[in-house]
């Protein structure tokens, strides 16, 4: 134990050190990553599959904040979906619209999640997403990760009935076109079982792990894991929801498993990052680089020699770690 | 000669000030009431735009009917219809707004209590300094 939170220390002194490199290093990869997944899923505009394209905006992506990351995610996929159909567009365009106009109100701050799931869905660990931020979010988080999620789906769905949703050229077909998509993207049964499933797990572990009361944290995940994976079941029987049990079984105690390894890095810690602050007094202008404190040292081994080496004789030295 | 208490207490103050402080101090500039009000009228706002999206998107899903009936329907029910579901969903997302907002304006509160007490701090080190000079 005290080796891991020795490399939990050494992270954190690291990350703390070379923030500055690090921070947008991670946003272009989490950018990289979500083009690479639009394009496989939805990739209907050659031009922006280009991979030079693709590194322009996810190295653009490193500097710029995560709530303009995300729209420009989402101006990717309605150029894709342009590509497709006209219709598609329109619609697509619309339900981004009304899930801006809630994220952008309430969580604001959370557009890591919003991001994230829909790399979980691709990466097949989507029930990380529930459990993961109910631990280091609120409530109201469910509505950053409703929003990812549904952008999942909207993709998936779109690539699967891509066929149907091609040549609606004409009013006519547009029209068509327009109530296919809407049918497509509003009536399916997983998306709307996985979004409440979220939101439910993320409420419930967000309220246990609160409570006062001994292991509130291991409580809450495992109750947390339960609840999801029973709303899952159980609303795929009533529905016709396509989920595969053991899936989500075998899903939610592996994503579980990563909580409980993200839980070690997270709880009671102070991810204070190194700051450069000036102000100035009467006297003088102060430039500081405020550096966050380490509380452990990693252990120096000393060697210390039990039987010293004798000058003459035949008998052989043990050396001991301390 | 530096004052390392002080250059801490305005290091930590000045920290505060770049990330959360500029946001806390403009809504300190607020009554509760006053400030509650304007953010639900923010979210009135948004959640007439939502709104208004997704009755474009029924109208346009519910068009051809719509246009071949559109001489037989009562359209004051359609009307009234949809202006009561408006004035529901927008009561909802309303009383939403109302909790999260006061609950962010007491915690913002909080943060600029704190900030004050660190300012009355800064302030006794500047007299201890002068009186020591005299």
């Amino acid at each position: 134990m005290t080796n891991l939170l020795v490399i939990k220390e050494q992270i954190i002194k690291y990350y703390a050190r070379f923030e500055i490199f690090i921070t947008p290093v991670l946003k272009f990869i989490v950018m990289l990553v979500s083009l690479i997944a639009i394009n496989a899923n939805v990739g209907f505009m050659g031009r922006l599959k280009n991979p030079a394209i693709v590194i322009i905006l996810a190295l653009l992506s490193s500097f710029l904040p995560i709530n303009v990351m995300i729209v420009l995610a989402a101006l990717v996929i309605v150029a894709h979906m342009y590509a497709l159909s006209m219709a598609c567009a329109a619609v697509v365009g619309l339900v981004f619209l009304i899930m801006f106009v809630l994220y952008f109100r309430f969580t604001p701050k959370e557009a890591i999640a919003v991001l994230l799931t829909p790399i979980c869905f691709v990466l097949k660990v989507p029930y990380l997403v529930p459990l993961a931020m109910g631990f280091v979010g609120g409530p109201l988080s469910c509505i950053s990760v409703a929003c990812g999620t549904i952008a999942y789906f909207i993709m998936h769905n779109v690539k699967a009935s891509a066929e149907q949703m091609t040549g609606t050229e004409g009013v006519e077909n547009a029209l068509s076109g327009f109530r296919y998509v809407i049918d497509t993207i509003i009536k399916d049964q997983t998306m709307i079982l996985m979004t409440i499933a979220f939101c439910v797990t993320i409420v419930l572990v967000y309220l246990i792990r609160r409570l006062r009361i001994n292991y509130s944290w291991y409580i809450a995940l495992g109750v947390g894991a339960v609840i999801n994976i029973l709303i899952i079941l159980v609303g795929a029987v009533a529905t016709d929801a396509d989920v595969s049990a053991l899936g989500v079984i075998f899903g939610t105690v592996f994503s579980a498993a990563l909580v409980l390894v993200m839980q070690f890095f997270i709880h009671n810690l102070d991810y204070s990052r190194t700051e450069y602050v000036q102000f100035e007094d009467d006297e003088y202008y102060y430039y500081v680089k405020a550096i966050p404190k380490i509380s452990m040292e990693a252990p120096q081994n000393k060697v210390r020699r039990i039987n010293p080496q004798q000058p003459s004789g035949g008998r052989r030295n043990y050396d001991m770690d301390e | 000669m530096l004052n390392n208490e002080k250059i801490r207490l305005m290091t930590r103050m000045a920290s505060f000030d770049e990330v959360e402080g500029k946001k806390d101090i403009a809504v300190n500039g607020y009554f509760r009431g006053d400030y509650i009000c304007f953010q639900v009228l923010k979210s009135a706002i948004y959640g007439t735009v939502g709104f208004a999206v997704v009755l474009a998107l029924y109208m346009l899903y519910n068009l051809e009917s719509f246009l071949a009936d559109i001489y037989k329907m009562d359209m004051m029910a359609f009307v009234k219809d949809w202006l009561t579901k408006y004035v529901i969903v927008l009561l909802i997302y309303l009383v939403i707004s109302y909790f999260v907002y006061a609950f962010r304006f007491s915690r913002s509160k909080r943060r600029i209590r704190a900030y004050q007490q660190q300012l009355k701090q800064l302030h006794q080190i500047y007299e201890e300094e002068n009186e020591r000079r005299r």
